[in-house]
């Protein structure tokens, strides 16, 4: 019983990083109707920018900061200057290019840091408090749960309060209604891919010290599972994405804690087939819900 | 015909557009001065629409240029509504995973206080909180109409409002669009209320201006109506 309370908390901590970075995934499919492969790519690129300036300053908030601003600018940037410019008729255009990206981000974050592996610190303590003896949460988990919590807020109050989220999700839902009424849709999609990768950002920030560190490729396996997540809950879901983060969060803890860690790959993976093969909508989709 | 003149309100000059080998407007001049309910008619694929795209920005002409308030204008579909332009779309182009006080906010100059008066004066205020989808499409087609009046457009640009309506809806759309303080730009195939509601009207046939004038002109025009009915009246 002990192990199962510490493998539920474990992998809700866990699947809070995977809700966040399934968060970004649903805020790019929505604006523009593509799944960003490059999106672990983009995190991690974010992350040695933020642990770079974490090295240099001895601040390892100033690097925080600096992380999640470098993935507003870097989605921006992806936006403007490359996802613009892609023919979308075809949907697997923009996967393709995305693709592309990776590799282009990878080979450079390679020539740049190398191909080892670099520590990632974490701001506060990995060892679990334990309460009547049982080993529960982290100083650590606290703060992604809180990290994680504050992006949700925020963001919903951003789509559901503000006009510019207002904006933002009739943009995504009709585009050429939108122009006519005022909106900017191109502006609308910029600011969408910027905020989608600060969440990356902060993902990658948030699980990096909690794996191996840095690497170019290290939020590939990251990426699977959220990606597994966010189909999980429905790419048109931001909530079913959230939802989704955490049951691949319990359900990876559970099979690494009784199974083994090297059965959880495979067990993302199948879940992610089962659950395109049978409700390739999610599990929380609205169905029809751009039909506008 | 043609108005080649700086007064108030918005003017098309010799607009041609040509897709291809398919001239979509040929040489269309219109003066929409303020106040004025200015009606757009024609047989299917006389060029209506488009040419309510070229004032939208949606199409580029060959050849022409407009001009609000004696000024050109180069339309851009985001930056009309800011130019006091609003329109809407043959049936019905909602955003249907958002509410109707949503939907309608969206195109509000103040979001709350305009999207509410225009709710309540299209009478679909009730039905704020639920999604478009849920209505009948007589309600539909009211929403879309309160999210243009949200905007207090100086020009309101109907393309095909009384389309899929009843007699008793297409009565009150008559009585809304003589009531509006905008400007109004009315494409329709519904004679009765082009008729009932119009100052002017322009007659379109295989993209050529084939008439210009008012309701009474346009009924005993013989052009007229041997583009309606294929022979002349």
């Amino acid at each position: 019983m002990d192990r199962f309370v510490f493998l539920t908390f474990d992998g809700l901590s866990r699947g809070a990083v995977y809700a966040a970075f399934a968060l970004a995934l649903v805020l790019i499919w929505r604006a523009a109707r593509i799944v960003n492969f490059a999106q672990g790519a983009m995190a991690v690129a974010t992350a040695y920018v933020g642990y770079s300036v974490a090295d240099a300053t001895g601040s390892y908030w100033l690097g925080f900061v600096v992380a999640i601003v470098a993935g507003l600018l870097l989605g921006a940037g992806v936006e403007r200057v490359v996802m613009r410019f892609v023919d979308h008729s075809s949907p697997l255009n923009g996967v393709v290019v995305a693709l592309g990206l990776v590799l282009i981000i990878q080979g450079v974050l390679g020539m740049l840091y190398g191909n080892e592996f670099r520590p990632a610190a974490a701001p506060f303590s990995r060892d679990a408090f334990e309460i009547g003896g049982v080993a529960l949460l982290s100083r650590y988990d606290l703060f992604v749960f809180a990290a994680v919590g504050a992006v949700v807020v925020l963001l919903t109050l951003l789509f559901t309060r503000t006009p510019t989220g207002l904006r933002m999700r009739a943009a995504a839902f009709a585009p050429d209604v939108s122009r006519l009424l005022g909106v900017s849709v191109g502006g609308m999609l910029t600011l969408g891919w910027a905020l989608a990768a600060a969440v990356g950002s902060l993902a990658g920030m948030l699980v990096l010290p909690t794996e191996l560190g840095l690497h170019p490729t290290a939020m590939d396996v990251v990426f699977i599972s959220a990606f597994t997540a966010a189909v999980l809950g429905g790419l048109d879901s931001p909530i079913g994405s959230v939802l989704g983060g955490l049951l691949v969060g319990l359900l990876l803890s559970y099979i690494s804690g009784y199974l083994g860690a090297t059965v959880a790959p495979m067990a993302v993976l199948a879940l992610l087939v089962i659950v395109l093969l049978s409700r390739p909508d999610g599990l929380f989709a609205r169905s029809k819900a751009r039909t506008a | 015909m043609s108005t080649e003149s700086a007064d108030p309100g918005l003017a098309l000059h010799h607009i041609t557009v040509r897709f291809g080998g398919l001239l979509a407007l040929d040489d269309v001049s219109l003066r929409v001065p303020p106040g004025r309910v200015v009606g757009i008619i024609g047989p299917n694929g006389a060029g209506k629409t488009t040419l309510f795209n070229v004032i939208c920005g949606f199409v580029t002409p060959q050849s022409g240029a407009l001009t609000l308030d004696g000024r050109p204008f180069r339309p851009r579909p985001h930056q009309l509504s800011g130019r006091g332009i609003t329109r809407t779309l043959q049936g019905v182009g909602q955003f249907n995973g958002m509410t109707v006080l949503e939907n309608v906010q969206v195109g509000a100059r103040r979001r709350d206080d305009d999207a509410w008066a225009a709710l309540e004066r299209c009478e679909v205020a009730e039905h704020a909180h639920r999604r478009p989808g849920e209505l009948p499409y007589a309600k539909r087609k009211r929403v879309e109409l309160a999210r243009a009046l949200a905007a207090r457009p100086r020009i309101l640009m109907l393309d095909e409002p009384a389309g899929g309506l009843d007699t008793d809806e297409i009565r009150w759309l008559a009585d809304l669009i003589r009531d509006t303080e905008s400007t109004v730009l009315l494409v329709e195939h519904h004679m009765e209320l082009v008729m009932s509601v119009c100052d002017e009207i322009l007659v379109l046939d295989f993209g050529k201006p084939i008439a210009l004038g008012t309701p009474g002109e346009i009924r005993s025009n013989d052009r007229v109506a041997e583009a309606y009915l294929g022979t002349a009246a």
